[in-house]
């Protein structure tokens, strides 16, 4: 199967004297789901910072692995959507009109049906589509990060808590969302939401 | 495979800061009253008469530039900030090549900044009486300060966003770049008001553009270490 794999091995980060995460390997591979799980503060979110490239490790190390060998670090944004409690959409601007952005800065050619169509598999309606995200509730919110992340079919998918916020048909939208891409995607979740842990192909479990 | 070009990814990221700039008016509002207000203090305690006509060149050139610096100062140094405060930089960083934020970003304060010189310099010579010969020449050293300013006041912006946005370290950060660059103008501006001839103009934009154009080179270096790291 083409796509990216993530290997990480012996991954750590501290802070200071405290330690955010202890040292971790895996694999990330296109068609499976990598759940990440553990108390709060245990690292699930770092782990992910760390596979993002958004943070880097203080021990251990990260490689992307295509088809045509190994990633440069500042290539994988190219192949990689995140959604995590920690991003944000632009509150100035519609949901429509985020997603425009995001496909022109990531070089897709979408129209404005293909964007809207996304949006309403999230179970964003088309009334809301025109609305100022400022004005959205957390979970609608919610629901625009999760189309940002996914809007470029990436090759690899990190999603920390991507249920927060949202209700039970949010819930099951984004579940679907996720059913859809595994079939190519290496998608990594963080989360210690039962209904999330059952998508697993793959556990690591955190200790504090 | 990407379709797009850098030009184009950097025309989204200045479309997004003009539409939300538009409807929240953050930064508009900032420079605009921090300039009004300033020019009005100005005029009205020294206005066009107060200053002795030997020295008016030397020191209206130089009214103009502290008041358009700091009004700029109000509004620019946000441009980078707001994303981290928005924990919208994180998004960006991962949907968006440096060099297309820093582009944008950059034409954003551009923009910022000729608004604020089609605001401020007609008033000021209305209000101080100063009487520019070398217009073309004025305009020439304006334009190319606004190109300079605008590239050091992004690039401090960006490190400052990533140090936790404190606005002191902003003006501590661009002094030793803007001071150089605010000499300069003030000497080009009087050049220009002293006379109609774009030569006088020349030795002092000559400084403009060279400074503009180092800081510019290495911003291009420097942003993605200081925007990823």
């Amino acid at each position: 199967m083409s796509g990216v794999s993530v290997e990480f091995q012996k991954v750590g980060k501290r802070f200071g004297n405290r330690t955010a995460l202890a040292a971790v390997s895996g694999t990330l591979r296109p068609g499976q789901v990598l759940v990440v799980a553990g108390p709060n503060g245990a690292g699930k979110s770092t782990l992910l910072n760390i596979l993002a490239g958004v943070l880097r490790p203080s021990r251990g190390e990260v490689v992307y692995r295509g088809s045509d060998g190994t990633v440069p670090r500042a290539h994988w944004f190219e192949h990689l959507g995140m959604a995590a409690p920690d991003m944000a959409v632009y509150e100035e601007l519609t949901a429509l009109e985020n997603l425009r952005l995001f496909a022109r800065l990531r070089g897709l050619n979408r129209s404005d049906a293909d964007l809207a169509a996304l949006l309403e598999e999230l179970g964003l309606g088309s009334r809301e589509h025109s609305r100022l995200v400022g004005t959205y509730s957390s979970g609608m919110k919610q629901r625009v990060k999760l189309a940002q992340a996914v809007l470029h079919a990436p090759a690899v998918l990190l999603l920390d808590e991507p249920s927060s916020n949202l209700d039970g048909a949010g819930h099951d939208a984004a579940a679907g969302l996720v059913a859809r891409l595994r079939e190519r995607a290496a998608i990594a979740v963080a989360t210690n939401d039962p209904r999330e842990l059952a998508w697993a192909d793959a556990r690591i479990d955190l200790a504090l | 495979m990407r379709a797009s070009t850098l030009l184009s990814e950097i025309l989204a990221v200045l479309a997004k800061e003009l539409t939300a700039e538009l409807r929240s008016r953050v930064a508009l509002n900032a420079i605009g009253l921090f300039g009004l207000t300033t020019l009005i203090a100005v005029a009205y305690q020294i206005g066009p008469y107060q200053i002795q006509e030997q020295d008016r060149p030397h020191l209206l050139s130089a009214l103009l530039w502290i008041i358009l610096f700091f009004a700029a100062t109000s509004g620019l140094s946000r441009v980078f900030v707001k994303e981290e405060d928005a924990h919208t930089a994180k998004t960006l960083r991962l949907a968006a090549r440096p060099l297309a934020v820093l582009g944008g970003k950059y034409l954003f304060n551009l923009l910022l900044l000729l608004a604020l010189y089609a605001l401020i310099v007609p008033l000021y010579c209305a209000l101080m009486g100063y009487a520019v010969r070398g217009v073309g020449g004025l305009l020439l050293v304006l334009v190319a300060g606004a190109v300079a300013l605008a590239a050091t006041t992004t690039i401090v912006a960006a490190i400052i966003a990533r140090a936790s946005g404190s606005t002191t370290l902003f003006a501590i950060l661009s002094v030793p770049l803007v001071l150089p660059l605010l000499v300069m103008l003030i000497q080009g501006t009087r050049a220009a008001a002293a006379s109609s001839e774009l030569a006088v103009v020349l030795p002092a934009l000559q400084g403009v553009v060279s400074l503009g154009g180092a800081v510019m080179i290495v911003s291009v270096y420097l942003f993605p270490v200081v925007w990823h790291d």
